[in-house]
């Protein structure tokens, strides 16, 4: 995504990212990072959730027409409503990826 | 973690999460005795085995050299704003992401992207994406590409104007992360200058 963004900039339209995984910002440089503690599948918030979905969308458009130092990563303030023990974002299956690096992990042992 | 650059932080009142949210809500803060507001934990809901492989593979790799810029130059309450989402949404209709060719090849992922109509609902989409529980996203679209809440704002005058078309990528790359910016990125930029789109918000899953 990050890698997107900033070819889109470069082509002329300003971007601004929300991001799960704000340490990435380190290797990608993104234009501008709005950085959401929010499990993956649900960056805007929970489904039915209308009141966070907004307020995420609305603050990190915000960001982009307040940051004007590029690379900046602000920390939106969003805290999510389950403990991580009991927030399930893991897709029905081991992705692809995964299950062949526990096999290559099974096959080292 | 290396050292990220550029990092402005912000200090949000609980006062305003409440304004944003219309109930009360918690700004972040640190464990402790003092409450100082904290940066968001990215590993928060990774898990550790993911959160150390993603950890590695940052510190792994060479810090960016530099950042491309456009300037914002409208206010948002004029602005068009598209959005574009990595969650692997395609309109029915339209070919779906290929999950059969990252099932056969692990270190792939599908590199194209696909037009998403702003009056979409989830009856016209479907979500493929082998790395998250999609199910959220079929059940409220808005949970990953808020074009309800985008045209919300349009109505209540804080954003200037919806874009026609949104976006959609499928975020897993594989092995190969400059794949879809050759073969997407350029193919986005270009429709989204001529329906004059002011701002582009891209949102991960």
């Amino acid at each position: 995504m990050g890698l997107v963004a900033r070819r889109i900039e470069e082509l002329g339209v300003p971007t601004v990212c929300l991001n799960l995984l704000w340490m990435f910002q380190r290797i990608v440089g993104m234009p501008r990072v709005a950085a959401v503690e929010h499990p993956f599948g649900r960056p805007f918030g929970d489904v039915g959730d209308a009141a966070t979905q907004r307020a995420v969308l609305l603050a990190a458009l915000e960001v982009a027409s307040t940051v004007d130092e590029p690379g900046a990563v602000v920390h939106l303030p969003f805290v999510w409503h389950e403990d991580p023990k009991h927030t399930k974002w893991h897709p029905p299956e081991p992705a692809p990826i995964i299950r062949l690096m526990k096999a290559q992990l099974a096959k080292n042992a | 973690m290396g050292d990220p650059r550029g990092i402005v932080f912000r200090g949000f009142p609980d006062s305003w999460l409440e304004s944003q949210l219309g109930r009360p809500g918690r700004v972040l803060h640190n464990e402790g005795m003092e409450k100082k507001p904290r940066t968001v934990d990215p590993l928060r809901f990774t898990g550790r085995t993911i959160g150390r492989l993603l950890s590695e593979r940052i510190e792994s790799e060479a810090p960016y050299e530099s950042i491309p810029w456009t300037p914002v130059s409208k206010s948002l309450h004029v602005s068009r704003v598209a959005l574009l989402s990595t969650a692997g949404i395609s309109m029915r209709g339209d070919p779906p992401f290929d999950m059969e060719g990252e099932r056969k090849r692990p270190t792939w992922g599908d590199p194209s992207w696909r037009a998403i109509r702003a009056d979409a609902t989830p009856a016209d989409v479907e979500v493929n994406h082998l790395h998250i529980d999609t199910g959220y996203a079929q059940r409220d679209l808005n949970v990953a590409l808020p074009l309800d809440r985008l045209r919300e704002l349009v109505e209540e005058g804080r954003v200037g104007a919806i874009a026609e078309t949104h976006y959609s990528i499928m975020g897993f790359q594989g092995h190969d992360p400059m794949r879809v910016v050759r073969e997407s990125a350029d193919a986005i930029a270009g429709p989204l200058r001529a329906e004059g789109v002011d701002l582009l918000l891209l949102a991960p899953v």
